[in-house]
């Protein structure tokens, strides 16, 4: 993996939310800290073309996120914050499979790849369940058994952990440790951040502090604490 | 109300292709239509209720589904009897019930994307001719049978929050929370779709 954001700048509603980001990530886990409101999640949302800077490019393994962003979005799984805002159909499978539609042309097929997603994460007992009836958790697992059946090579996610009780944060740590896919988590679960190789702090739209994860904690706890 | 139309189950009704099903309700509301007999329309109401026994759905369910309906029948059903006479109050009760309760089988025992491949199929002829995507389309009529249920619960919260804080809801005090988080709503799920590439 390799993301490049070169001189990034984003704005959203007339305000500066990312100001001149110059940088290169191609470490297996990478977090992302900062304050809210302080340009983390734009800076995740950029890398697969969820939002497109105002100046400058960024790059996701030498494509273009404003001009391939087919192909940029076919090798990025975006995991949101509230899995509610991620399901789309109303039944589990159907939800999954919708995401298959244009990746595998065969229903069955297309069926078949839902169930081994959902049965990855050990929850293949859900694909009949309408997803009202889903708790927290399992509202979680579906939707990253939504994004892994798409079979990414780049995750992102997006506080991950936000709505989570402790039994479940750990269960998704567990699940997290053993993808293979490099991963990009933006977080204000420290403990998470702590199981990175890299991490970015954000504030007020700018990198921060860039470095290994006891650093960038310990500099993220004195100035934005 | 609940979140989904759709009930999960196995039923003969589940089985059933979604063709089929929405083929029968059209031309078995249109047939209403034409049938005057109070005793008649009883009957057929009496047997969608017993086909929605048969889709699994409990009393409850129904209830809940329809609960919102009842107080437009009972409005409608007053102004019609007070303007056309109680035969005519209870035939058109009895026609718009039987009509939204079989709409509502045909959503209990039909998952959405059969629904959205039916469109696909019926518009088939339009793409080919260029007119119409219909992917598209049913996409568009599959998000909006996916959230009329949502917008019901919607509503049931920001109800509860305002009578929470003392407030009387209100159509103003009501709508525009509604209008603003439908917006929202529709914001996440498209940027959800364009997610998934």
């Amino acid at each position: 993996m390799l993301i490049e954001f070169k001189n990034v700048s984003v704005e959203r509603e007339r305000r500066l939310v990312l100001a001149d980001l110059s940088l290169t990530l191609s470490e297996h886990r990478i977090g992302v800290v900062g304050p809210n409101g302080s340009g983390k999640s734009s800076l995740v949302r950029l890398i697969n073309g969820l939002l497109l800077p105002k100046t400058g490019r960024v790059g996701v393994d030498g494509l273009d996120t404003a001009r391939d962003i087919a192909a940029v979005r076919r090798k990025v799984g975006f995991v949101f914050q509230n899995p509610d805002n991620q399901i789309v159909f109303p039944v589990v499978h159907e939800d999954i499979e919708f995401g298959l539609k244009r990746r595998e042309s065969d229903s069955k097929r297309r069926a078949l790849r839902a169930q081994a997603a959902l049965e990855r994460l050990g929850v293949g007992h859900l694909t009949e369940r309408s997803v009202h009836t889903l708790s927290g958790g399992e509202c979680q697992l579906v939707a990253l058994a939504a994004v892994l059946a798409t079979e990414p090579e780049i995750l992102v996610f997006d506080e991950p952990t936000t709505q989570l009780d402790l039994r479940l944060r750990n269960r998704f740590e567990r699940h997290l440790a053993g993808l293979p896919q490099p991963a990009l988590v933006v977080s204000h679960d420290l403990a998470l951040m702590q199981q990175m190789n890299r991490v970015l702090v954000i504030d007020q739209g700018r990198l921060a502090f860039d470095g290994v994860p006891i650093e960038a904690l310990e500099w993220y706890q004195t100035h934005c604490g | 109300m609940i979140g989904s139309l759709y009930l999960p189950g196995h039923t003969g009704l589940h089985r059933t292709p979604a063709g089929l099903k929405l083929a029968v309700l059209a031309l078995s509301s249109s047939a209403l239509m034409w049938v005057h007999s109070p005793l008649l329309l009883l009957a057929a109401c009496a047997l969608v209720c017993l086909s929605a026994r048969w889709a699994g759905a409990s009393l409850r369910q129904v209830w809940q589904q329809l609960r919102p309906l009842i107080w437009m029948l009972l409005v409608l059903g007053a102004l019609s009897a007070w303007s056309q006479g109680m035969l005519q109050a209870l035939e058109m009760v009895l026609r718009l019930f039987t009509l939204v309760l079989a709409a509502l089988v045909v959503s209990m025992t039909t998952p959405i994307t059969k629904m959205m491949q039916v469109v696909v199929w019926l518009l088939w002829p339009f793409q080919r001719l260029g007119w119409v995507n219909a992917e598209r389309v049913a996409l568009g009529v599959g998000l909006t049978l996916r959230l009329i249920p949502e917008l019901a619960v919607q509503w049931q919260e920001i109800r509860e929050a305002q009578l929470a804080r003392g407030l009387v809801p209100s159509p103003l005090t009501m709508g525009v929370p509604m209008l603003l988080r439908t917006l929202r709503r529709a914001e996440e799920i498209a940027e959800a779709i364009d997610a998934r590439g």
